[in-house]
């Protein structure tokens, strides 16, 4: 066992840390919550530059060929800023969909573009229900001659707006014996015919969508894996996803441990500093510890997708952990840091905010617990 | 990063598995589970001393002093796999004692008690707690008066646990009362045999039994005080490190035994595995134990790299403690009314073991630092917060 991280990784997260300290202090974080893109084009050609664009993306493609536990070294350093953007929709969730579904011609199409900065993704899969599972999807895609005809409702869909590929989830077929059967995978052009957009107002000043498919007309090469058989595709992006999600949080409980000490230290009160005062250190290790066990599971989730070992069970459970615990660990800062902290002006509400987008991205703490129940054989 | 075993460690799970088949008994695991794990009778220690030929028992332990010079992942995986197999895990001699003398003792101390430690003939019950003197422990007053060539003692402990099955006492004692309490604190490894020595039964709300100690001017060689004198605050809180850490194998036992329970018991006709708040409780559970595991092993990678775990090992303890608890409470409340039923009533589900678990896991919050004490550590070594 080995709980360290090797020198690329350490070399990774260091140039991570410099580039986002510059490029994406709060100041920024805040002024992409108002803005309409949610991201500048200045910031995103840097990012393609760096090469985190094509992380996970094979050479052949353009890309790095990275690994996943090198994404989440990554995205633990995009989460210590909070940083804002297309980059999870487009690198990490349309990347990673187009490279278990994609044909090679579609992966020869796209990766290329997404790696160069020059195309952006997003996975259009929740509807009304509110749930990942198979029966939330209810958009129809039917086969007319050698076009499929989308039509539906997508709800939760995050950056639709800059997206210039929508990978939407329509069903195709419906069975009784199978839940998972019936579910198929689209490239869509966020330009055709048909498609609006609603922007949703969220706590996580995150760009969420809803999109309406009315007619949505593609030619049936858009088609991305098997026809009906989906969700084999969308168990695995689930769960990636979901692990990515907490190797943000990882770095998000970092960075407001670092609100939270100095603050015990320098705040005063009964002539003490209120670290002094136990109920004070007994949050703050309640917080370390939310954020080491978070820890652990994450990256032992993200070495065994690294590594191809089966990975569903490690994977679920991070994200039931971690999923609450960022958030609680939040809250159990807001209570140490008292009045200032509870002040608009003060980045760490920027936190506590974007610890329940994480929370509920992929499968909740509830979602995930049932599936480990599954995995227990249960 | 690396989050499985080598095959070499795998290797020797399958043989330290298919040898705690063989050997632990029925009869092991009930002096085990009579007591808070530790070598609580005749057959336990007739198991240990099978295991310690085996080299397990200290197999951390340089071969000079009876260990293998193994790994301390190594040694903290064989403990996990004691305590999973309930066999006796909570041995102050192999686990606290032993590694102290390894590391501060003389060089006749060593060859004097690690080759026994090592073999299982001798077992060593911690002597810190008094009356006064719990999580506040440099309040301890037993006193210990040079005179020539020994040390008088004088005084009580009380909740030592392993007095009544262990050979030696490893002694918390004052030596001076003219200095900072922190500053005149001994420790001392006495023969429980030596006349003066009172040990009187304390029984718990857990069914087992702890000890108070009396002191009636009780010789003590000189030779059997560890490393220097007056350093002993210093000595118990590096030991109290090592006592901390709790491999989680002992809970999975009794996890795994819940799962088969809801498996096999049904209400109107479903599993109680088929509830969804079931699966949720018990997957939670799961999840906790998932962490224990890698709390537990990181210590192992710490001390392998030689880094010292000082707010590590108190997390893992706090952690574990609070998971044996929640494992009790959701048995409890997985088993309604039958949660009551004890042990040999009739209707008792998996032999009253929850009901026991519910009893005795108060205690783990409390024993080998509250979790108040480890919270304050975490804060205090691990994130710099200022002492009160």
């Amino acid at each position: 066992m080995n709980f360290e991280l090797n020198q690329d990784q350490q070399m990774l997260k260091d140039a991570a840390r410099g580039f986002l300290s510059k490029e994406c202090p709060s100041t920024f974080v805040r002024k992409m919550a108002e803005d309409e893109k949610g991201c500048t084009p200045e910031f995103w050609n840097k990012m393609a530059e760096l090469g985190w664009l094509g992380l996970l993306i094979p050479e052949r493609y353009g890309g790095f060929d990275g690994r996943f536990l090198d994404l989440a070294v990554l995205l633990s350093e995009m989460g210590y800023a909070c940083m804002p953007g297309p980059f999870f929709s487009t690198a990490v969730v349309g990347g990673i969909t187009l490279l278990e579904a994609g044909s090679e011609d579609q992966k020869k199409a796209i990766l290329p573009a997404v790696a160069q900065g020059k195309q952006m993704l997003t996975l259009a899969w929740v509807e009304k229900d509110g749930t990942y599972l198979p029966k939330g999807v209810t958009l129809r895609a039917e086969l007319k001659g050698d076009r499929y005809i989308l039509s539906g409702t997508k709800l939760f869909v995050p950056d639709a707006h800059t997206a210039d590929t929508l990978i939407c989830v329509g069903r195709t077929g419906e069975s009784q014996e199978n839940e998972e059967w019936g579910l198929s995978l689209f490239l869509v052009d966020r330009k055709c015919p048909g498609i609006k957009l609603h922007q949703l107002n969220t706590i996580g000043g995150d760009k969420q969508f809803e999109i309406s498919f009315e007619k949505v007309n593609i030619p049936q090469e858009n088609l991305l894996g098997e026809v009906n058989k989906g969700w084999s595709t969308l168990k695995g992006v689930l769960q990636k996803a979901a692990v990515a999600k907490c190797a943000e949080a990882d770095g998000g409980a970092k960075r407001v441990i670092e609100f939270v000490v100095p603050h015990t230290k320098e705040r005063v009160q009964f002539g003490k500093p209120i670290g002094t005062f136990q109920a004070v250190q007994h949050h703050c290790a309640n917080i370390l510890t939310l954020l080491e066990t978070s820890k652990f599971l994450t990256y032992q989730a993200a070495w065994r997708i690294s590594q191809g070992l089966d990975y569903e069970k490690e994977a679920s459970m991070c994200k039931a952990w971690v999923s609450d615990a960022y958030s609680r660990l939040v809250a159990l800062a807001h209570q140490v840091m008292g009045g200032v902290a509870f002040m608009e002006e003060h980045d760490l509400h920027l936190y506590f905010n974007r610890a329940k987008a994480t929370e509920l991205a992929f499968g909740d703490s509830r979602y995930h617990r049932e599936l480990v129940a599954q995995k227990l054989g249960l | 990063m690396e989050f499985d075993f080598t095959k070499e460690e795998e290797r020797l799970i399958a043989e330290i598995r298919s040898f705690m088949k063989q050997e632990v008994t029925p009869e092991v695991q009930a002096e085990t589970l009579k007591s808070v794990g530790i070598c609580g009778g005749p057959e336990g220690r007739k198991f240990i001393k099978k295991f310690g030929a085996k080299g397990w028992l200290a197999a951390n332990y340089p071969p000079a002093y009876g260990g293998l010079g193994a790994s301390e992942m190594i040694a903290y995986l064989i403990r996990d796999e004691m305590a999973y197999a309930g066999a006796p895990h909570n041995l102050v001699g192999a686990y606290m004692a032993g590694p102290t003398i390894l590391r501060i003792g003389s060089e006749e101390m060593k060859k004097q008690f690690l080759p026994p430690i090592a073999r299982g003939e001798v077992e060593f019950a911690l002597g810190y707690t008094e009356p006064q003197a719990g999580s506040d422990i440099v309040a301890l007053n037993l006193r210990a008066e040079q005179k020539g060539d020994f040390f008088i003692l004088n005084g009580q402990k009380t909740f030592n646990t392993h007095c009544h099955v262990a050979e030696y006492h490893w002694l918390g004692v004052r030596t001076d009362f003219d200095v900072p309490k922190h500053k005149g604190m001994s420790l001392l490894i006495v023969d429980l045999q030596s006349p003066g020595i009172t040990i009187r039964p304390m029984i718990t709300m857990g069914n087992w039994r702890v000890n108070e100690v009396f002191y009636d001017d009780v010789k003590v060689p000189i030779k059997n005080l560890v490393a220097e004198k007056n350093r002993g605050f210093y000595y118990l809180m590096e030991a109290l490190d090592f006592e901390r850490m709790i491999p989680p194998g002992y809970f999975r036992r009794f996890y795994e035994k819940l799962i088969d329970y809801i498996k096999e018991t049904t209400i109107d006709g479903r599993p109680l595995s088929k509830e969804s708040w079931v699966r949720q409780k018990v997957a939670n559970l799961a999840n906790e134990l998932e962490i224990a595991k890698l709390l537990y092993f990181n210590l192992a990678y710490m001390l392998d790299k030689k880094k010292i775990p000082n707010y590590q090992s108190a997390m893992e303890k706090l952690f574990v403690s609070e998971l044996s608890q929640h494992i009790a409470n959701t048995g409890m409340e997985i088993l309604g009314l039958y949660g009551q039923l004890k042990k040999d009533s009739k209707w008792a589900p998996l032999d009253g073991l929850i009901e026991h678990l519910y009893r005795w896991t108060v205690v783990e919050t409390i024993y080998a630092g509250t979790s108040e004490i480890m919270r304050n550590i975490i804060a205090q070594r691990g994130l710099g917060l200022p002492r009160g």
